[in-house]
């Protein structure tokens, strides 16, 4: 089959939706598809063989945080071509509701396409707004995946319709074998938090606060920062002696990834909101961590309610403390909690992932059919736009 | 020209906009489904096609054989027709083989079966696709129907001469035992 992906997020800057499209499109590639990926990107020359650049992204602020999108003329151009030389049997957009190159993709094409819906968000305006803006686009989806119930439930409150529900996809087998980097998860007790540390969405603060009061109970605990941005604020409020136990790592490269995430004796998640899946979850659980979390629904549902990790109040700084300490003396628990990871991981493995993709692709498309640019957008392409002439529809 | 000449030129062009628009999405909704439906027709074929196969297999019960080949065989020859005889025998197929794959030791059975085992790996992926299959074209029907019952677009005749699109009423019952 051959498959295209629209990712509306920057390729240069690691993200949730950009690292999908990136395994979801290898996975397809393993299983014998032709695979080209749509995407912004800046750096030309790093990009792998199968991601076709849009050019130089802008930054734009969305969703409480700050994305880099492609929009305007030229980009739709740029969208047309791809669409017209890569011959594809289904189209793949990813995030369709922002104004990018989902929508841009959507308006120049015809055919089978489907859409993934990542994001959960409250905020409801700008939903509604582009969705009117973007119905147009959304007219055209022919199926819609959600990758959790509540980016599920988020789409049918402000689109409407409804849509089937593909978790995220891990790939199992690079963290299976992760090893701690040296001197960490040794006789040490040690804590592992992975995100953007200046981002308040990603909670850091929360495990901030109740650092002290683990400390207390464990004096010779560990925290072990990794990722983007600089924590430095959040981490003043803590005592010298405290702050001395905390090692910040800063971005790392995703190959690292696996030895981070197995360096902590708990991992710890304290997200306050707008996650709808989950996937560094997934990842600490494969590289056999016990992980602790917010109880967003998200969460709760990647947990397994409560059977494949533990979750603690969201925003409560003391209910992390009691749990992670509750959990750091109870050896027997945090064994039992990393068999159960493990198996929780592997349902969600990109190989299990990317043929129930395939399945939706398989749903949608028809041999012979091609997906094909639409030329509505120009003005004389209304009278020109050739079409599939089906077999008459009767009373079915 | 007057500034009530200019009023009404700007509201007739707006009215033009808005059903132009209306008609392009309409079009474009009436396109999904049609793909959407050759999409269901071909899973849907392909499932009649597996199952003739599976009562095709040597050492199969000739009752099941027999059963299993009859359904498919209707479902087979009625392949070309768009009608509710269609539905009807889709959804009989369906029951046959909830009945006879609707227990786990009887499914062990057949998949101990040489050429079987693929054929049954192959029946779970298409009952799988024909649902998914089966919603999606529901959803463009449902988008369409809302559009086509607008006041406007029915006093416009916007839809033109397409027929009102009709939600294909599957049955989606497929034999659980066959997904483990």
């Amino acid at each position: 089959m051959r498959i295209g992906i629209v990712c509306p997020y920057s390729w240069d800057i690691p993200g949730g939706v950009s690292a999908h499209v990136n395994d979801l499109a290898q996975a397809l590639i393993r299983m014998g598809h032709y695979v080209s990926v749509l995407a912004p990107a800046e750096f030309d020359e790093l990009l792998p063989d199968f991601v076709v650049s849009t050019g130089k992204p802008r930054a734009v602020k969305y969703n409480g945080s700050t994305a880099r999108l492609s929009f305007g003329p030229l980009v739709a151009r740029k969208v047309s071509k791809w669409i017209e030389e890569g011959d594809f049997d289904v189209l793949h957009v990813h995030e369709p509701l922002s104004p990018s190159l989902s929508v841009l993709a959507c308006w120049a094409a015809n055919g089978p396409i489907v859409a993934t819906w990542h994001s959960a968000m409250d905020r409801s305006r700008m939903m509604l707004t582009l969705s009117k803006l973007g119905q147009t686009a959304m007219e055209k989806v022919s199926a819609r995946i959600a990758v959790s119930e509540a980016a599920r439930a988020t789409l049918i409150k402000h689109v409407g319709g409804d849509a089937v529900v593909i978790p995220n996809g891990v790939d199992v087998s690079m963290f299976t074998n992760a090893t701690p980097m040296f001197g960490w998860r040794g006789p040490n007790l040690s804590i592992a938090f992975l995100g953007r540390g200046d981002e308040p969405r990603k909670g850091l603060e929360i495990l901030v606060d109740a650092y002290p009061q683990i400390r207390k109970s464990f004096p010779n605990v560990r925290l072990l920062i990794a990722g983007p941005g600089e924590p430095a604020d959040t981490l003043k409020k803590l005592s010298k002696v405290d702050r001395a136990s905390v090692t910040v790592l800063g971005m790392i490269a995703p190959q690292d990834k696996p030895s981070v995430l197995a360096s902590g004796t708990i991992y710890v998640a304290p997200n306050t909101g707008g996650e709808s899946f989950g996937i560094v979850l997934l990842e600490a659980m494969a590289s056999g961590t016990p992980v602790v979390a917010s109880d967003l629904e998200a969460f709760e549902q990647v947990l397994d309610f409560g059977r494949a990790g533990i979750t603690f109040e969201n925003e409560n700084s003391d209910d992390l403390a009691r749990v992670v300490c509750e959990l750091l003396r109870d050896e027997a628990k945090r064994t039992e909690l990393i068999r159960q990871g493990r198996l929780r991981a592997a349902q969600f493995d990109w190989n299990v992932v990317a043929n129930e993709i395939v399945n939706v692709y398989e749903s949608v498309r028809v041999p012979g059919v091609k997906v094909e640019p639409d030329l509505t957008g120009q003005f004389m392409g209304r009278l020109a736009r050739g079409r599939i002439t089906p077999e008459p529809r009767g009373e079915l | 020209m007057s500034s009530q000449g200019i009023f009404i030129l700007v509201f007739v062009a707006f009215c033009i906009w808005y059903l132009s628009n209306q008609a392009g999405r309409l079009d474009r909704l009436h396109h999904r489904i049609d793909v959407a439906e050759l999409a269901l027709h071909g899973q849907l074929l392909r499932r009649g096609g597996i199952v003739a196969e599976l009562a095709a297999v040597p050492g199969i019960d000739p009752a099941l054989s027999a059963l299993w080949g009859q359904a498919a065989h209707e479902v087979l020859i009625l392949a070309e027709v768009a009608s509710p005889a269609r539905t009807q025998v889709e959804d009989e197929l369906s029951e046959i083989l909830v009945l006879t794959l609707g227990d786990q030791d009887e499914v062990n059975e057949i998949r101990s079966i040489a050429l079987a085992a693929s054929l049954l790996d192959e029946l779970a992926q298409v009952s799988t696709r024909i649902q998914m299959s089966h919603q999606f074209h529901t959803d463009a029907v449902r988008d369409c129907l809302e559009i086509r019952e607008q006041f406007l677009v029915r006093f416009c005749h916007l839809a033109g001469f397409a027929k009102p699109p009709v939600r294909f009423a599957l049955a989606d019952e497929f034999p659980e035992f066959l997904f483990n």
